[in-house]
């Protein structure tokens, strides 16, 4: 009750940021934080003794229950990790839309999209896990299209017509799940644990084929999501014509919806995967690490470059569940448990980039490598942050994202074996062009054209500041989180 | 929970956000809280050291750290040689450093920075855990890159960090790999499978033979090599290591000294059970060790840049200690003492030398041409006589600490030639190794000749004097040590391994040695103490000139296998992202006619459109609910 209570209060704060006119920015960003505290004391309640590995603040609300619609919702540690990393990145975004220039529409609509993240996470039913799935497209959409830099129609129509393509397919698989489940008990339900449970799923009641079909058509509507070669054409746009605090949010928070499904829906699905197409799943993955690293590295705008880091990390996502599942024992826990976690690093060490690009790029009106340079000289604190942030980005130990990184390449030479050279290779390439990208830009002599610019002030090195710290702090002490969602993965193996 | 061993890594590490802050608003403050740091790490390794030194049981705290890896200490004869030894050069470098960067604008972050690369490597020494290991491994290699581009400004520094960052990352994902297979070979059946002190435990070993299999422990121990190669700058991943003299000159001491090529050392040494299980390795390890002491040693002989004379000394003195470790299938655990014998007396001189070498610069306006230099024996004499001092013992002259520690490694490669029945191979090995003292004592003579004797070739040659006695004292200090600690070989040898066996070969062979070195004195006496060298031109000889190109191994790496390897590789990627981007939106606007749908969206009313959007859905929810009654 207690989480959706959190999830009402949420929805009353968006509608409500429509039509705060004025101080709509402060009104939005205290809002968020109040979501943020809720979701921490929740968590501080209910995860950090007695977690068991299962689903528990069950809630359920009958709507329509002649047709299985009703409103149910529940938390495990996977969607524990997951709020958590959206409440964190939303005051980051909101933060990052403060100098006042948008109406109260563009920060509405930032607090739709956390509805949708957060009403997607904790759905339970089908129906709504839908419907939030596609709550969150909208907003991005429209705050694209409205507030996007130069070529943001087409972006937002790719980013627009790509996911609506992956929620066909999305839909038709929960409708095929739905039908036979009629088919063999004559009840109608969407709810997830009903449907994803073993006994129904490697029972006789889904013909072959059809559960094939369920997979491609989550597997797909995941993979578009991800994004992950060659699914992936809409995100350097979207990223690029979004406005910073979108990007924040797409970076940060909707990259965590594909993840969010493949160890929400597919794992507990795991028995039917076809090995064959895991393989399918781990190449892509492979390909998304060196294929995003290798654009990457030739990107001169680093809001360009930063989209397609993004991309590659989440290649590692791919790998550790391919092999998460194939694998057994602990080895495949500490698998699938660091491709959460990379979801969820991976999530905070963007958001930071983001924020903290946007710190530069309103200093010195410029986000291309070749126009900057040097500007360490000027701004060390903001440069240092933001090598901090590459230097996480690239799996350095120390930050979370290494922990995950660790996990996931360690535990993997049992089924990729040699493969493995190609994963290292990928991350070759990214150290490399992470430097790259900061000896250019940050060091060297001063471009002199920029004149005279100040460091950031102290608002923004204590929000950037202890983003980096928290990224810090799950990267030293990762069991805070690592402990738990290990146990939601481990009721699966 | 945690005792006071622990601080003797996270002493400089805390001090790493404090004397940044303090440093901020009191510069001077800064050096002085990372130098204290430091002295508290020495202190604390010594208290270890009175803890431990008589028995053989070792410090030992574990804790779970995620899924099945745990962090802890793990503190034996051997981790304690190693912090003893950081802890210990590190003050002296720091206290020097007081004085060297004393003018920088910004040495506080200087301070923070070198205490944290001193943190990062006490931690290394002490992990009792392969990963926590790998995490400390990391955090020197990227205050490396903070360090060695601490003149941000300067193109090449910053260019020289990306490059050092870079090519040990190579040799850190390799070892990378090493852990993987390591850890999926051991996990599900070991309790802690990354743990060193699982591994170093004798008793463990049936198992881990059991359940790993000698061709993967040979695959584990080539793997771990690659990292060792990257980070200790054995061939062919020593490239970085010249061009990482572009930081300030007592960084480059802290890197070649204490605090970070030895690491590679250390690993190897660390998990030496895992190479004594696997000859294969440990022919490996002798062969790149020997081949990068010679190969090294070559270049040093033609290069004229001081601080790079002694990067590739470096080099080529890490090529002995990987030497040495790769004679084990022969000798045994007794391979560690040699090398750790070794990796201590050279962290000595090569401070001396670095250290000697930053106050040469310091008056000579950073300009580090020895063709340049000359006379300076008679203008700073207790700067250039503490330089002889390191000279002699880095070119192993009879009764330097070098002498002790390199010819033992050079008879014991002869004790490998024989004990594999005097086949060509296994005489491989000692022959670099001795014709690796020939180039050493020649290139070192011929840098100290240079610099030291003769008339000033240059302006601010003829102007340069001492600095003032009080900033000597570190340098003193380990002049003194560099001369008398060869005395405590055998004490050394035991502390360390209890059964470290003697070497005994022909009196005649372990006479070789130092026969090379005479015949290096006799070739640089009469060139380079006189004016000899003037009157040598060697560019028209094509072996020069590969020499002087460094093999064209630099070439390779930057020219070949980045610039025409991977940016191309790269661009021709990125092209395709364009035109495969491009058609995608062809096959859209085709296909849906989107730019219609578009424009009608974008009428101006899309602000209302949206909020009707969300009341709608509420009413339906609403009705929905009402009708959920029945």
């Amino acid at each position: 009750m207690f989480m959706v209570s959190i999830f009402l209060l949420l929805i009353l704060f968006s509608i409500a940021a429509f039509f705060v006119k004025k101080k709509s920015w402060e009104f939005s960003m205290i809002s968020s934080l109040i979501i943020l505290l809720l979701v921490f004391i929740y968590a501080l309640l209910n995860f950090w003794s007695g977690y068991n590995g299962g689903i528990i603040s069950n809630y359920h609300l009958s709507l329509v229950p002649s047709i299985g619609i009703n409103f149910s919702s529940g938390v495990s540690s996977l969607t524990l990790a997951l709020l958590l990393l959206t409440t964190v990145i939303m005051p980051v975004a909101i933060y990052t839309a403060r100098n006042g220039r948008y109406a109260s529409l563009f920060y509405g609509l930032m607090m739709l999209t956390e509805v949708g993240l957060f009403g997607l996470l904790i759905s339970r039913n089908f129906i709504f896990f839908y419907i939030f799935w596609e709550a969150v497209i909208i907003p991005v959409f429209l705050l694209i299209a409205i507030y996007g830099s130069e070529s943001r129609e087409t972006a937002s129509l790719k980013f627009f017509i790509y996911t609506q393509l992956g929620s066909v397919f999305l839909l038709l698989s929960i409708l095929t799940l739905f039908a036979f489940y009629y088919n063999l008990n004559n009840v109608f339900t969407l709810n997830m644990t009903t449907l994803l449970s073993g006994q129904f799923i490697n029972g006789t009641a889904v013909p072959i084929f059809w559960k094939y079909f369920v997979i491609f058509g989550f597997i797909f509507a995941f993979l578009v999501k991800m994004p992950s070669f060659p699914l992936h054409s809409w995100l350097p746009d979207a990223y690029n014509s979004a406005p910073y605090p979108v990007t924040v949010i797409l970076a940060g928070g909707l990259s965590l919806m594909g993840g969010y499904g493949f160890f929400a829906i597919l794992l507990p699905l795991s028995s039917i995967i076809p090995s064959a197409v895991l393989w399918i799943i781990i190449s892509l993955g492979i390909i998304s690490l060196v294929y995003f690293a290798l654009v990457a590295m030739m990107q001169n705008n680093l809001k360009r470059m930063l989209a397609f880091a993004s991309a590659a990390s989440m290649g590692f996502v791919n790998i550790s569940f391919g092999v998460g599942i194939m694998e057994t024992g602990s080895y495949g826990i500490q698998e699938l448990t660091g491709g959460i976690y990379q979801i969820l690093a991976h999530g905070l060490i963007i958001a930071l980039l983001f924020a903290t690009l946007f710190a530069i790029k309103s200093k010195t009106g410029k986000e291309n490598i070749h126009s900057l340079g040097g500007i360490h000289r000027e701004v060390p604190v903001l440069s240092s942050i933001f090598l901090g942030g590459l230097l996480a980005s690239l799996g350095l130990p120390g930050f979370a994202g290494f922990i995950s990184e660790f996990s996931i390449v360690a535990a993997s030479y049992a089924i990729l074996g040699p493969l493995i050279f190609l994963v290292i290779f990928g991350m070759i390439i990214t150290a490399s062009y992470h430097v790259w990208a900061a000896q250019r830009a940050l060091y060297g002599p001063y471009n002199e054209t920029l004149g005279t610019i100040n460091d950031i002030g102290r608002n923004d090195i204590v929000v950037l500041g202890s983003l980096l710290i928290l990224i810090f702090v799950l990267g030293i002490y990762p069991n805070l989180i690592f402990g738990v969602i290990s146990k939601y993965v481990g009721v699966f193996l | 929970m945690i005792d006071y061993e622990w601080f003797i890594f996270l002493s400089p590490i805390i001090a790493f956000p404090i004397s940044f802050t303090v440093g901020r608003y009191r510069r001077n403050l800064a050096g002085y809280i990372a130098t204290i740091s430091i002295l508290i790490s020495f202190i604390l390794s010594f208290m270890v050291f009175l803890q431990i030194r008589g028995t053989s049981s070792p410090v030992y705290q574990s804790y779970n750290w995620f899924g099945d890896i745990n962090v802890g200490i793990y503190i034996d004869h051997l981790a304690l040689v190693m912090i003893l030894m950081v802890s210990f050069v590190s003050l002296m470098i720091h206290l020097f450093a007081l004085y060297y960067m004393g003018k920088d604008p910004n040495k506080h972050v200087y301070f923070a920075e070198t205490a944290l690369f001193t943190g990062g490597m006490l931690g290394l020494s002490i992990s009792s855990n392969l990963v926590e290991f790998f995490l400390f491994w990391e955090l020197v290699g990227v205050c490396s890159y903070l360090l060695i581009g601490f003149w941000y400004f300067k193109p090449n520094a910053s260019s020289a960090a990306k490059k050092a960052f870079i090519v040990t990352r190579v040799g850190d994902l390799l070892f990378l790999i090493g852990l993987s297979i390591l850890y999926v070979s051991l996990a599900d059946k070991v309790a802690s499978p990354l743990s060193i002190a699982y591994i170093v435990n004798p008793s463990s070993w049936p198992q881990i033979l059991n359940y790993v299999g000698t061709t993967n422990l040979t695959l584990i121990g080539l793997l771990f090599m690659g990292g060792a190669a990257g980070k200790s700058a054995q061939f062919p991943l020593h490239v970085w290591i010249p061009d990482a003299m572009e930081g300030p000159t007592t960084v480059s001491a802290l890197i070649h000294a204490a605090t970070m090529v030895t690491a590679g050392v250390y690993l190897v040494a660390r998990v030496y059970p895992i190479y004594l299980h696997s000859t294969a390795a440990l022919d490996f390890v002798l062969f790149i060790g020997a081949f990068t002491a010679l190969f090294a040693g070559t270049i040093g002989m033609v290069v004229n840049d001081l601080k790079r004379i002694l990067a590739y000394s470096t080099i080529s003195q890490l090529g002995y200690m990987f030497a040495a470790l790769g004679i084990g299938s022969i000798i045994g655990d007794s391979a560690i003492s040699f090398a750790l014998f070794h990796t201590m007396v050279h962290a000595v001189f090569k401070a001396l030398l670095f250290l000697a070498a930053g106050a040469i610069l310091l008056t000579m306006m950073e300009l580090r041409d020895v063709k340049k230099m000359g006379g300076l024996w008679k203008r700073m004499p207790i700067t250039m006589t503490l330089m002889f001092i390191g000279a002699i013992t880095l070119s192993a002259l009879p009764f330097t600490a070098s002498y002790y520690s390199k010819d033992t490694i050079i008879d014991a490669s002869w004790k490998f030639f024989s004990s594999n029945g005097y086949s060509l191979f296994s005489f491989l090995p000692w022959l670099m190794l001795i014709l690796g003292a020939l180039t050493t004592t020649i290139y070192t003579f011929r840098f100290f000749f240079l610099a030291a004797l003769g008339k000033p070739r240059s302006e601010l040659a003829g102007k340069a004097k001492d600095p003032s006695k009080i900033v000597l004292i570190p340098l003193i200090i380990l002049a003194i040590i560099a001369l008398i600690m060869g005395q405590f070989q055998y004490l050394f040898y035991d502390f360390v391994y209890t059964n470290t066996i003697q070497v005994s070969i022909p009196y005649i062979v372990s006479l070789a040695p130092s026969m090379m070195v005479l015949l290096g004195l006799l070739i640089t006496i009469p060139l380079y103490a006189t004016s000899g060298w003037m009157s040598l031109d060697l560019r028209k000889s094509r072996l020069y000139r590969v020499v002087k190109n460094k093999y064209y191994l630099d070439r390779l790496f930057t020219n070949d296998i980045a610039e025409r390897g991977i940016i191309p590789l790269s661009s021709g990627f990125s092209t395709f992202e364009t035109y495969f981007s491009k058609s995608i939106e062809a096959i859209g606007s085709g296909t849906l006619k989107l730019g219609s749908f578009f424009r009608r969206l974008q009428n101006g009313i899309i602000e209302y459109y949206f909020v009707v959007l969300v009341i709608g859905i509420s009413i339906i929810l609403l009705i929905v609910e009402l009708l959920g009654g029945f």
